[in-house]
């Protein structure tokens, strides 16, 4: 990985007994990034993440975050690294704000500062009527809510969230991916780890797919759209097909290519745009006998899928 | 932020952690229940067996007091306090901090086990106040302090033995169960090898007896105090002298290999979460 990155993991294996979680797992994550990780369930998101903060050892491989490794030396790397982890389960006989205080105090921050951070994180989260009740008392979306309060005591430069927005309501799940885009605009770097497409197409600026434990995609949100949302094909089926067919339909402005495979014509379309009209009247022109012409649009939904059997293993 | 005020962040935890729990209340009152059910036995008891010196009866109180509960009460915290954190699924939590492994477990040793002394404490000087109201002025009481300390001391066998069990099974009623099933094995076989050697008069079995975790635990306080005060005559069990450095250095074996084990368990294994 290049030395810019904050998060820098490199050929990440990790086994549980004989199962390989994850296969050599490598990606960057740049100062102000969004990252979002994103993989359905069982792909390995809480397995890398959580040997991010060396919580786990991996069996190969390595993290740096900050050019410091968590593993070896938890006290320097973890300084300036918030992390909310999944469906989190925190100390039920604190208060909210209690355990936000103790948080401070591992962070070594000194007790103005940590009243300070408190009272701001608290309303920031929407907990203000909360804070000196047990934990025992919240419920799931709250906890998740004090969970990201937690993980900004320290003005993280990294912030780690395993799927932080899980449990919420929608109101709040708007609010903190708003957060969320706010905190990478005030120059931290934000890792969110995810099953769901549309929330990291909705804040991240940067992609890392994992499936099964591979990586399958690692770049710009905007380059997964052009990896994967390939152009819309138009399936012709005729009776026959003929070449002077064929070299017309070339021909079009808008067609980019056009395969052939038996009587059936796969027309790629340079644009996203339903030409079937186009396309079956050219076809009229030159005499064929259409017996089915059909549209294939290819979302980012598809792009996702398609790019999770991709990564499969055989 | 050092070494030192990062594991002291976790021992305030550990404390923090220990005194929301009911039963660490619950444990506090019935030891000192235990206590004046002894003390006022022995009370009883001085009306009928009148050879007792009644100016040090305290030391007796006190001792026999602790004799049972201290290794219980030592086993239940220990045999929770590392576990509990995997169990409940906030081990994640702690050590995602900026803190070592090292600091971590010292923090928490250290946390349970001055919370255990505090126990011994109250259980001390409520033997040595219930004393004095029972059997009038009593001599010798500056050795209290030092009885304390010994009792302290003796208590880390049990201590450490479930604090490793809590880490390495990361269970804590297995880590629990297993430290009580070894004190009652220790305190059973203990017995029967002595009465081998006082049968057969065949060393081994000596040695063996005093190798098992029971006899140093048990016996430690008393060796001190009657090092000091000589040995006293109680009506349930003489207060004998023995050699306390044997017995301090065995207390010591085990809890440095107990902590030893524990520690590498930490550092050479995952941070295992709640259903693991
Ligand atoms: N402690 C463990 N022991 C054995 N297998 C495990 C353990 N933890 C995770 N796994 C397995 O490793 C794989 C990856 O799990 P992981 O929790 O990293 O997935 P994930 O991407 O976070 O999934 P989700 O979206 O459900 O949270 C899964 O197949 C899981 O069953
Ligand atoms: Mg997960």
């Amino acid at each position: 990985m290049s030395p810019q990155s904050i998060i820098a993991v490199s050929n990440l294996t990790k086994f549980y007994g004989d199962f390989k979680a994850l296969d050599s797992v490598s990606f960057g994550v740049k100062k102000g990034w969004v990252y979002g990780y994103l993989g359905p369930n069982g792909a390995g998101k809480t397995t890398t993440i959580r040997t991010m903060l060396g919580l786990l050892r991996p069996d190969q491989g390595e993290v740096q975050i900050d050019d410091v490794n968590p593993t070896r030396d938890p006290v320097h790397a973890l300084q300036k690294v918030g992390y909310a982890p999944e469906l989190p389960t925190l100390q039920t006989f604190f208060s909210g704000e209690q355990l936000m205080d103790f948080t401070g105090k591992m962070f070594g921050l000194d007790k103005l500062t940590r009243k300070e951070k408190i009272n701001q994180l608290i309303d920031l989260v929407g907990l203000k009527e909360w804070g000196n009740k047990k934990i025992g008392k919240y419920s799931k979306g709250m906890v998740q809510r004090l969970s990201v309060a937690l993980a900004l005591i320290n003005d993280p430069l990294v912030l780690i969230m395993d799927e932080p927005t899980i449990g919420m309501d929608p109101e709040a799940t708007a609010h903190f991916r708003n957060l969320f885009t706010n905190l990478s605009k005030q120059g931290k770097t934000v890792f969110i780890s995810s099953h769901l497409l549309d929330e990291v197409q909705r804040i991240c600026t940067h992609v890392g797919m994992i499936n099964k434990g591979k990586m399958v995609f690692d770049g710009p949100i905007t380059q997964v759209l052009e990896a994967f949302t390939r152009k819309w094909v138009v399936e012709a089926e005729l009776e026959e097909v003929t070449k002077s067919m064929i070299s017309g339909l070339e021909k079009l402005d808008y067609v980019e290519d056009v395969e052939v495979e038996g009587n059936k014509l796969r027309i790629g379309l340079k644009e996203k745009k339903d030409l079937r009209g186009e396309i079956s009247s050219e076809i009229f022109k030159r005499k064929g006998v259409l017996l089915s012409l059909n549209l294939q649009k290819i979302t980012l939904e598809d792009a996702y899928l398609r790019a999770l059997r991709g990564g499969e293993r055989k | 932020m050092s070494f030192v005020r990062r594991v002291a962040v976790i021992l305030g935890y550990e404390w923090r952690r220990a005194l929301a729990k009911k039963w660490v209340l619950a444990l506090i009152v019935l030891a000192i229940v235990f206590q004046t059910l002894i003390l006022v036995a022995l009370a009883q008891f001085i009306g009928t067996v009148l050879e007792v010196e009644f100016d040090t009866i305290w030391v007796i109180g006190v001792l026999q007091g602790q004799g049972l509960f201290v290794p219980l009460i030592a086993i239940i915290i220990a045999g929770g306090s590392m576990s509990e954190e995997y169990e409940r699924g906030t081990a994640d939590i702690l050590l995602s901090k900026p803190i070592t492994k090292v600091e971590y477990i010292t923090g928490k040793f250290l946390g349970g086990f001055s919370v255990l002394c505090l126990v011994e404490g109250i259980t001390t000087a409520t033997g040595v106040v219930l004393s004095l109201g029972l059997f009038g002025p009593q001599s010798e009481l500056q050795v209290a302090p030092v009885l304390f300390l010994a009792i302290a001391y003796s208590s880390l066998v049990f201590f450490s033995l479930s604090f490793m069990f809590s880490e390495v099974f990361r269970r804590g009623t297995l880590a629990m169960f297993t430290a009580f099933g070894i004190f009652i094995a220790s305190s059973v076989v203990s017995g029967i090898l002595s009465m081998l050697y006082v049968l057969t008069g065949e060393q081994l079995y000596e040695y063996i007896s005093k190798g098992l975790p029971t006899w140093s635990t048990t016996n430690f306080a008393q060796f001190v105090v009657s090092q000091l005060i000589g040995t006293l005559q109680s009506p349930l069990q003489p207060i004998s002298s023995g050699d306390f450095q044997l017995a301090a250095a065995i207390i010591a074996v085990y809890a440095g290999a107990s902590i030893v084990i524990a520690l590498v368990r930490l550092v050479k294994s995952d941070v295992s979460k709640k259903a693991d």
